[in-house]
């Protein structure tokens, strides 16, 4: 599935670079294009969604890999390990009530920290004796993908909300994210660090389809 | 946090000693163990926005009282970090703790324990986030349309719609579903699964008519694993059509009757090969003539031939008719004849007035074609309309000449140098055979005699006799050129046209401007006093104008009536004569007029021009 992921992921995400009014500069793989706002959000939220599904891959393959099966629960999560990044809203409507610039900050801040910490999580990763392969290339792939979402989202806050400088918060690390006591053991701990971000994904995810449905009152809504 | 943790490790070595083995999502149900102490049972959330834990007393029956057990629930990530009971108790449902949207928070971290109030002890916790609980409902709406069958009928496609269940806020964004259809048979066991369809409408190829078809479909979030419960199943089915599925067997039978067939005509053909091929392909006829061997009539054998057919005496006038070839003229002739009742033939040579006595008497044979083969004794019959139409008949070819000369009057020359191109078929024809009638003697009245058998070189005399003739009066004395010309005239169809330019040129000078067919009749005008001028065919041998010949006779001829350009050759002289028209009564019409013969010859008596005399004529 993997390998599927990443085929369908040769939709590169542009490097926007114009300033062009609701028409994008863009290029991929060297080839000039154009596109609007809309596309850049649709290509946003598509890449959120495929972060969602690679990393939820790669917590369920860790866990397999990694778990012993007699630490296997019955939720088989370690969300409640994470600690918030930052206060979100967690209910619908609460949703209803955060505005379009908090959603879109709260994405920019959410992807900015996990590129951030994914790096640790594949420095720790590397250590184990039997790491697959796949599982290390997905983590990079998944933090090649979050750097691509972040460019987009900085053009997209700045053409949408017409803000510039955001700044980047960068400063936690993954210690204060983590919650859990040094004492637990390495495979653990990652295993929540994929549990947690396997969590903000979704967010993400969510965060960018209310944004979207929010602006045009599509009927694709509907698909999502 | 830390103490859900703790509980995690004891549980999990509770499940090493214990037998049964719990894994998945904490949605799943637990499999229940035999002696069985309370426990959280489920806990789902259909829309994302509330949430629901179920419990079971297990065998502590005794706590089946509502409020003996309590659900207390922790949330993390939350300001207040208490315990409290369960917001709500669904009063309908037993053992049932509902979390209504004021306490459903997604993306935190659920704790919910199950307690005997009464003593403080829990049985049961659970830890879980509450987007990983989501079931959604089942889809609604569920219908199928037909896309299309096959051209065989035995296959057809659908196309699937549903709708997203209501309670899952799609429109928002809040949730993102995706949908798995499946189908099966009626009676089958096994459902087929397609793929996850994020989209509200699938199409399923593929599908037998034959069978009814069973749908369904379920969704769940999207890159979770919680599918909700199936829709309702719709049920698919096409009518057969009948007159498809009948038409095939009835094609087979069209397509296996028209091979037996075909066989069948194969057969016969094979069977009776021979006789098909005789009547499909008759066999031609090698050439064969009565009493000749086949063998002679090969290439290279003329001689032969010749020498065989001339001894066989094939034109003898009562064995003619048997010949084949003869009567085949002959027939031709005869129905040209008949055709051209009114033809300009009898037009020309008046025989509608005549007794035709001027025209070309030959025997009154019906085969007029054979010429040669005529009686000696045509003279006793001189004419009869039909001989005479048959005469003519040979010469009917010429009628579109003599019209030619019509046309041509004015012009003498030019019709003179025409008639020369039509006259020539029907002389050579007339050249060629030894079996036509040689003009024997001229008579001065224009007839022509003829004689049988006669292989000199007077059978072109015939030819001339027959020739067309304008005005002739002056061509009286051509009548009396001499064999030689004759022979010439006859040879030399240039001199046959040089002849009858000469005659033209002549008649021009006497009347030109007189038709042919006045020519013709003026034959028939017996009360032309003046010497008649020589109707046969005038015999110049060449196309110099013999006239200084006749000049003696150019006067008379201007003044002779013209003479028609065919001759009737009544007799013909064992001395090669050609009597061309015989003192009968009946050529009053073309009275004969009588030659002026040069003098120092002998008197021959009138229309009698031997080769002698018209030897003595030439130069």
């Amino acid at each position: 599935i993997g390998m599927i992921l990443q085929g369908w992921l040769g939709i590169l995400f542009c490097s926007i670079h114009g300033m062009l009014g609701s028409v994008l500069d863009c290029e991929v793989g060297g080839v000039h294009c154009t596109m609007s706002i809309e596309m850049l959000l649709d290509r946003a939220i598509q890449h959120a969604e495929l972060i969602y599904r690679i990393s939820e891959e790669t917590r369920t393959q860790f866990k397999e890999t990694f778990i012993p099966l007699a630490l296997v629960t019955q939720q088989g999560h370690a969300d409640h390990l994470c600690t918030v990044i930052l206060p979100t809203p967690s209910s619908k409507s609460e949703v209803g009530q955060i505005s379009d610039k908090w959603l879109l900050h709260s994405v920019l801040i959410l992807v900015q920290f996990w590129i951030n910490h994914l790096v640790d999580l594949q420095a720790s990763l590397d250590h184990y004796d039997n790491t697959p392969q796949d599982l290390l290339d997905k983590t990079k792939w998944v933090s090649s993908k979050l750097m691509s979402l972040e460019k987009g989202l900085l053009t997209l806050i700045r053409k949408m909300l017409n803000e510039n400088n955001l700044p980047l918060d960068n400063s936690k690390s993954i210690a204060d994210h983590l919650a859990s006591p040094r004492t637990m053991e390495h495979v653990m701990r990652d295993y929540t660090m994929l549990s947690c971000f396997r969590k903000d994904a979704h967010k993400i995810e969510t965060f960018l389809k209310l944004f979207k449905c929010r602006q045009t009152d599509w009927p694709g809504c509907s698909f999502y | 946090m830390a103490t859900c943790l703790t509980l995690l490790l004891l549980g999990a070595l509770g499940l090493l000693t214990a037998t049964g083995h719990r894994t998945g999502p904490a949605s799943e149900l637990l499999t229940p163990d035999p002696p069985t102490q309370p426990h959280f049972t489920g806990c789902r959330s259909r829309e994302q926005e509330t949430f629901r834990c179920w419990w079971s007393v297990g065998s502590f029956t005794n706590l089946s009282e509502p409020g003996a057990l309590a659900v207390f629930f922790q949330m993390t990530n939350t300001l207040y970090a208490g315990w409290r009971e369960c917001p709500e108790y669904t009063a309908s449902v037993q053992n049932e703790c509902y979390f209504n949207k004021t306490y459903t928070h997604i993306w935190t971290s659920y704790r919910v324990q199950l307690r005997d109030t009464a003593y403080n002890i829990t049985y049961d916790e659970r830890c879980f986030t509450v987007e990983n609980i989501v079931h959604p409902d089942p889809p609604v709406a569920l219908n199928w349309t037909l896309l299309n069958v096959s051209r065989s009928g035995l296959n057809f496609d659908i196309l699937v719609r549903w709708a997203p269940p209501p309670s899952a806020d799609v429109q928002m964004g809040w949730m993102s579903l995706k949908y798995e259809v499946q189908y099966r048979p009626r009676n089958g066991t096994r459902w087929e699964k397609m793929d996850l369809e994020s989209g509200t409408q699938l199409s399923i190829y593929g599908l037998n008519t034959d069978k009814e078809y069973e749908v369904r479909v379920r969704c769940t979030m999207s890159a979770f694993e919680n599918f909700g419960e199936f829709s309702d199943s719709v049920f698919v089915q096409v009518a057969q059509i009948p007159s498809k599925e009948s038409m095939f067997p009835v094609m087979l039978l069209l397509v296996f009757g028209g091979v037996g067939l075909l066989l069948l005509l194969l057969l016969i053909i094979l069977s009776q090969q021979e006789r098909l091929l005789v009547i499909l392909l008759p066999p031609v006829p090698a050439p064969k003539i009565k009493g000749i061997d086949p063998e002679l009539l090969k290439k290279g054998k003329m001689e032969q031939l010749d020498s065989l057919l001339r001894s066989q005496n094939v034109c003898k006038p009562h064995s003619a008719p048997k010949d084949p070839w003869v009567e085949f003229i002959q027939l031709d002739m005869e129905d040209v004849v008949e055709k051209s009742e009114t033809s300009d033939t009898q037009h020309l040579l008046g025989l509608t007035h005549l007794g035709s006595s001027h025209a070309l008497s030959l025997k009154g044979d019906d085969d007029s074609g054979r010429a040669s083969c005529y009686d000696p004794d045509m003279g006793a019959e001189p004419e009869s309309i039909p001989p005479v139409r048959e005469v003519h008949s040979p010469v009917v070819a010429r009628s579109s000449f003599s019209t030619h000369i019509h046309s041509t009057t004015t012009t003498p020359e030019a019709a003179g140098m025409h008639i020369p191109v039509q006259m020539q078929p029907s002389s050579q024809s007339w050249i060629n055979m030894d079996f036509y009638a040689q003009v024997s003697d001229v008579t001065p009245g224009g007839g022509v005699l003829l004689s049988p058998g006669q292989q000199s070189s007077t059978p072109s005399k015939n030819t001339d006799m027959k020739k067309k003739k304008e005005d002739r009066e002056e061509d009286v004395a051509e009548e009396e050129e001499e064999e030689g010309k004759l022979q010439l005239l006859v040879v030399d169809s240039d001199g046959g046209y040089s002849s009858e330019t000469v005659a033209r040129q002549q008649a021009a000078d006497a009347a030109s401007s007189r038709v042919a067919e006045q020519a013709y009749h003026t034959l028939s005008e017996p009360p032309q006093p003046h010497p008649q001028a020589w109707q046969g065919g005038y015999l110049a041998p060449d196309r110099q104008p013999h006239m200084p010949y006749f000049s003696p006779e150019a006067p008379l001829a201007s003044v002779l009536p013209p003479v028609s350009d065919y001759t009737v050759v009544q007799e013909v002289g064992g001395s090669h004569h050609l009597l061309l028209h015989s003192a009968a009564p009946q050529a009053s019409v073309c009275p004969p007029h009588p030659l002026k013969l040069p003098p120092g010859e002998p008197a021959l008596p009138l229309g009698y021009l031997t080769p002698e005399f018209l030897e003595n004529l030439s130069p």
